[in-house]
């Protein structure tokens, strides 16, 4: 067992068990606070994966932004909403989505073992990351593929931040 | 690792986050689990891109966060737009359209 199985070991366990913490907790603070740490092992995978910019940007964005706003409104409506899950009128919807939820791991896990997902994977050599990655460090074959190839899309996402804030100001007058 | 131990890891995050928004009747937690599913398909393109030696895959997993973070904004305005004039948000209870 390399250092990397272990990590690798640890990390699943961890994330596994903190995602099953984000669905189980009744109260919706604790769930926030198991989603935060779930994201902070997910960017510890981008981090073994080599995806050094991504991780950084899942913590700074994903568990420092995103999930902040979440807290913000979980705190703010949590002592009215958490007393409605106690009169459960269908009990057999939990069964049910587990067993669901269960089919889906199963099918998308015989999938991937008997190789259809992930057969045919081949580097191709053309534009090879770990070339740029050796020849000018992370952070610039990052930025180097996001403003050659993906400048539009990039672009495109400014203007969808954009047209979400006019959102949030529109949800967010008195009515 | 292989490449099929990621993605196993993937597809249980995913289910984990369905099984969340089909069996739990908060929003937030709804939305949080939708969250998680957005990560787990993350996790899935950072691990091709590094199996296929492209960038392609991290340049998704970019804009993937940029779009999660405008839904994030938009829903939980809704959320609580709804709770401003129902002050309920049990999505059980959400079975009229008008207010």
């Amino acid at each position: 067992m390399t250092a990397t199985q272990i990590a690798f070991f640890v990390l699943a366990v961890a994330s596994t068990a903190s995602a099953i913490g984000v669905i189980a907790f009744k109260n919706a603070v604790y769930s926030a606070l198991s989603l935060i740490l779930t994201l902070l092992f997910l960017a510890m995978f981008y981090l073994q994966l080599g995806a050094m910019f991504i991780a950084i940007v899942q913590i700074l964005i994903y568990a420092g932004a995103i999930m902040v706003l979440f807290l913000f409104v979980v705190t703010m409506l949590a002592p009215e909403a958490g007393g409605t899950e106690e009169q459960d009128r269908m009990p057999w919807q939990r069964i049910v989505g587990s067993v669901l939820g269960l089919t889906l791991v199963g099918a998308l896990s015989y999938l991937i073992f008997t190789g259809t997902i992930a057969s045919g994977t081949k580097a191709d050599p053309a534009n090879s990351l770990s070339a740029m990655v050796a020849k000018q460090g992370d952070i610039q074959a990052f930025g180097l593929a996001l403003f050659h190839g993906f400048l539009f899309p990039f672009e495109v996402t400014s203007l969808l931040i954009v047209v979400a804030i006019l959102g949030a100001l529109i949800f967010g007058r008195r009515a | 690792m292989p490449l099929s131990a990621y993605l196993i890891m993937s597809a249980i995050l995913f289910t984990i986050g369905s099984i969340g928004v089909l069996a739990r009747r908060n929003p937030l937690i709804i939305f949080m689990s939708i969250e998680l599913m957005l990560n787990a398909v993350n996790l899935a393109f950072v691990a091709f891109s590094s199996f296929l030696d492209s960038a392609d895959g991290q340049m998704f997993v970019f804009i993937v966060l940029t779009v999660a973070a405008a839904e994030v904004v938009v829903g939980l305005a809704i959320i609580v737009s709804i709770f401003r004039t129902r002050r309920n948000i049990d999505v059980d209870e959400m079975n009229v359209l008008r207010g």
